[in-house]
């Protein structure tokens, strides 16, 4: 049979269900994807408005929830970024949600790929056990494999806005002060039910540096002292850069991160992905590196990719005229974690990952510029809050604390972060507890 | 198969002789209890010195284990040395042996070492589990020494696991706490560094098997540390939240197990059958160092028959310790300095500490789903090649990285 139309539909609905589709509609579907896939490039390009997500692994529930909080698929254009299976309990039907609705929607959610979308990743971590367990073969398995290899790399993010409009939902019982509702949101975190928890304006002044010094350790946090200079509405409009870059700057969402055999995003481009993740090189690399606090390269304590430092990260924007690398890949206990001056952030999507580790989860929503067609706000019944759309916006912000800083950074754009938590688990259908171990001492 | 075939073979068959077809039949009772050569080989051995090395080298060992402190090379004649002798997987036996001081109670360590080969080479020291022994390293530092032949090995017995450390002159210390293990790990490094005359410690990387793990990860956590020359550490299938949870069953298991055994062979068939161990060439190499006869105590009556054998360690005596050794290890894991990786057998059982770590990246994980416990004796030459390629990759004197962009601009290139 194929699946095509209303049958597409019907597997859609079957799937939202958490219910696996028949064997030889996962081959059909696989097929249909992977011919999408292959005309995609290693970096997608996306347009804003789009959501951004960080690895789900097998998480249906809360891939759901995800929805939820973020609208639904076509209302929302998503980007998910990678490691869809292991570790949870549903990765087939999680994968395949997705993927139907990426076959679906085609334009409307973008696949990248994870380092856990790998055959010898997914044998030790739970997909392929997963599949012979439902499917009593591995041929379900090995259709989603050969999709994997298609998969793109990375995506490229244009058209963002450069700030927000706050959202004019209620604010959370334990919102910090907020900046002047006049000034220009760059940053904005709502909680699951959609109310205010945190806002902070580009070019912050002291009342603002303040109240994200009060929050501690909160993870929009800037730094807690100010490094950007001049009050809100010096520098004047968005260009006064001095370049003719577009005012915002794109976004480059990748799985893990950058490669020192990557310097531009055009050689992301010439690699030949159709292929299992290799041990090591670049395609390795953006699947499993990871930012940290150091100069320059270091070694990755994970066995394959780099840690690179800020630095790193500023030059690779600048070159490349990105204001933000968006990625996933690590476990932030609060959902998502700015580095560098805000070059780069991790999106993690997995609440109480691995239904143990207590984390909550964010998506990351970034508005278009105004320059495409307008902006609609989508409408979600399930979403409290609402209000508040985008609006074009810009104020020059450049950094200047060390050299690399220097570097004439593109304004980021603005980010606005959906927290959430974990779904109420039916623990039906839930494997049973791991048999303890059988130790020795 | 054609009727013509069966003819043939079964014409063949009934030519044979009459032993051959009895080969065929599951193992009868009698075949079983006839010992093979190798019992043979090493009851005989028993007589002059009880394992852990039944070898011909055994009236060399003998003598210097009397002296402060002996290698034993083996012997021209050992030109093909049976697979069950360490001769075949490491260069010496050595006793180290410290007189008691004020501050430390007198020892003599029992270990194998393969020394590295240059100045710069790393040392990789072994440390066994509760119940096991240097041995259960055989073929693991078999398969390491091909890929990584400049390489030192260390394999050392744990007290009262072939090394003995007095409270008196007459009385073995039964201190088996986490910081009386981890002072004897030090010792040995450091009575070995003597021995060999080293100007200081190679770059070390700490391998250790369950309770071994835990010793070696609480020694990554001392400060001020005392190995500074610490490249990285590698801790094999135990994690402090499943050992926790398995501790309730641990006595179960241990009285669950055999007490004694009439012979070695005996034994190492109770490993392979138990799947406690499911490598029967590492049980060869392993379990005769885990057990000793002992001989009947005429004053009490008590000890087993003669020719009896039976544990070298009693487990149950350490029960006190347990927790000791493995509460608040996964939190030393994660903070000690140096490089991380953790090798697990059968599923991946992180507790939410290190599952935590894991998804940062802050070590690497390897999972052997055809390992049993004892993942370096079952799959020995898998457990190499992630040693190995983490030695590689962590070996500081090989490491070249891109450059900082803050170099680049010293140097006037623009980035």
């Amino acid at each position: 049979m194929s699946i095509g139309g209303s049958d597409l539909d019907k597997a859609i609905a079957q799937l939202r269900a958490c219910r696996p589709i028949p064997e030889n509609q996962v081959r059909e579907l696989c097929y249909k994807a992977r011919e999408l896939l292959i005309e995609e490039g290693n970096v997608v390009g996306v347009d804003a408005p789009v959501t951004i997500c960080g690895d789900i692994h097998g998480q249906f529930h809360d891939l759901m929830e995800l929805f939820r909080v973020g609208g639904d698929v076509p209302d929302t254009n998503y980007l998910f970024m990678g490691d869809f299976v292991d570790r949870g309990f549903y990765s087939l039907e999680s994968f395949l949600l997705l993927l139907c609705l990426k076959v679906r929607y085609p334009d409307r959610i973008t696949l990248i790929r994870g380092n856990h979308e790998s055959r010898q990743i997914t044998t030790v971590y739970g997909f392929y056990d997963e599949c012979v367990r439902k499917y009593g073969s591995a041929n379900v398995w090995r259709y989603c494999c050969d999709v994997f290899d298609f998969l793109a790399l990375g995506a490229l993010v244009t058209g963002a806005a450069t700030s927000l409009s706050p959202t004019e939902g209620p604010l959370a019982e334990n919102a910090e002060a907020m900046p002047d509702i006049d000034a220009d949101i760059e940053i904005e975190t709502l909680n699951s039910a959609g109310e205010v928890m945190f806002r902070y304006a580009r070019n912050s002044d002291s009342q603002t540096s303040e109240s994200s010094q009060t929050l501690g350790s909160s993870p929009a946090r800037p730094d807690p002292t100010p490094t950007r200079v001049g009050a809100a509405g010096t520098g004047a409009s968005g260009s006064s850069n001095g370049t003719s870059r577009n005012e915002g700057g794109a976004v480059l969402c990748v799985h893990g991160g950058l490669s020192p055999l990557i310097d531009t995003i055009d050689k992301i481009r010439l690699l030949d992905r159709k292929q299992e993740v290799p041990h090591e090189g670049a395609m390795c690399d953006l699947l499993w590196s990871d930012p940290d606090d150091i100069d320059g390269w270091g070694l990755s304590p994970r066995g394959a990719g780099f840690l690179f430092g800020g630095d790193i990260v500023k030059r690779f924007n600048h070159n490349n005229d990105i204001s933000l690398i968006a990625r996933a890949h690590q476990l932030v206990m609060e959902g998502f974690k700015e580095m560098f001056d805000n070059t780069i952030v991790t999106v993690w999507s997995a609440p109480n990952y691995c239904y143990r580790c207590g984390n909550v989860a964010a998506i990351l929503e970034l508005g278009e510029d105004g320059s495409n067609a307008g902006f609609q706000r989508r409408s979600n019944g399930d979403r409290g809050g609402g209000g508040g759309g985008w609006v074009l916006g810009s104020n020059d912000g450049t950094s200047t604390r060390n050299s690399t800083d220097n570097l004439r950074l593109p304004e980021g754009p603005g980010r606005r972060y959906r927290v959430f938590e974990a779904a109420p688990q039916d623990s039906r259908g839930m494997p049973a507890k791991k048999p303890v171990a059988d130790y020795f001492l | 198969m054609s009727d013509l075939a069966k003819t043939f073979i079964k014409s063949k068959l009934s030519s044979l002789p009459e032993n051959t077809t009895n080969n065929s039949n599951p193992t009868p009772p009698s075949s079983s209890s006839k010992p093979p050569p190798s019992t043979t080989n090493g009851t005989n051995t028993t007589t002059k010195r009880p394992p852990p090395s039944p070898s011909p080298s055994d009236s060399d060992s003998s003598t210097s284990s009397i002296s402060s402190t002996g290698t034993i090379l083996p012997p021209p004649s050992q030109a093909t040395p049976p697979p069950t002798t360490w001769p075949s997987y490491f260069t010496s036996e050595l006793y180290l042996t410290r007189p008691a001081t004020p501050n430390q109670p007198a020892a003599k360590y029992h270990i194998y070492l393969t020394p590295p080969q240059t100045p710069t080479s790393p040392l990789l020291i072994l440390h066994h589990g509760a119940g096991s022994s240097a041995l259960s390293f055989s073929l693991l530092a078999q398969s390491l020494h091909q890929h990584l032949p400049t390489a030192g090995i260390l394999a050392l017995d744990a007290r009262n696991h072939g090394s003995v450390v007095w409270d008196s002159p007459s009385t073995p210390s039964t201190d088996f706490s986490l910081e009386a293990l981890s002072d004897d790990l030090i010792s040995i490094l450091h009575l070995t560094q003597q021995y060999e005359s080293w100007v200081s410690l190679p770059p070390l990387v700490l391998i250790g098997h369950s309770l071994g793990g835990a010793v070696i990860t609480h020694v990554t956590s001392l400060t001020p540390t005392p190995l500074p020359s610490l490249l990285g550490y590698i801790v094999l299938d135990v994690v402090e939240g499943s050992a926790i949870e398995a501790l309730s069953h641990m006595q179960t298991l241990l009285a669950h197990r055999p007490s004694s055994f009439s012979s070695v062979d005996e034994a190492i068939d109770w490993h392979i059958r138990s799947r406690t161990l499911r490598n029967p060439e590492s049980a060869r190499a392993s379990v005769p160092s885990l057990l000793v006869i002992r001989k009947k105590d005429w004053n009490t009556g008590a000890g087993g028959q003669p020719g009896n054998w039976e544990w070298r360690t009693d487990l149950g005596a350490t029960k006190p310790y347990w927790e000791n050794w493995f509460r608040g290890m996964s939190g030393k894991f994660l903070a000690g300095r140096g490089a991380k990786m953790l090798i697990l057998a059968g599923t991946d059982r992180l507790d939410k500490e290190l599952m935590i770590g894991q998804m940062q990246g802050k070590f690497q994980l390897h999972v052997f789903p055809t390992a049993g416990h004892f993942v370096h004796e079952d799959v020995p030459e898998k457990t190499a090649e992630a040693v190995a390629e983490f030695v590689k990759r962590n070996d500081r004197s090989a490491l070249v990285l891109p450059p900082k962009v803050s170099e680049l601009l010293a140097q006037g290139k623009k980035v």
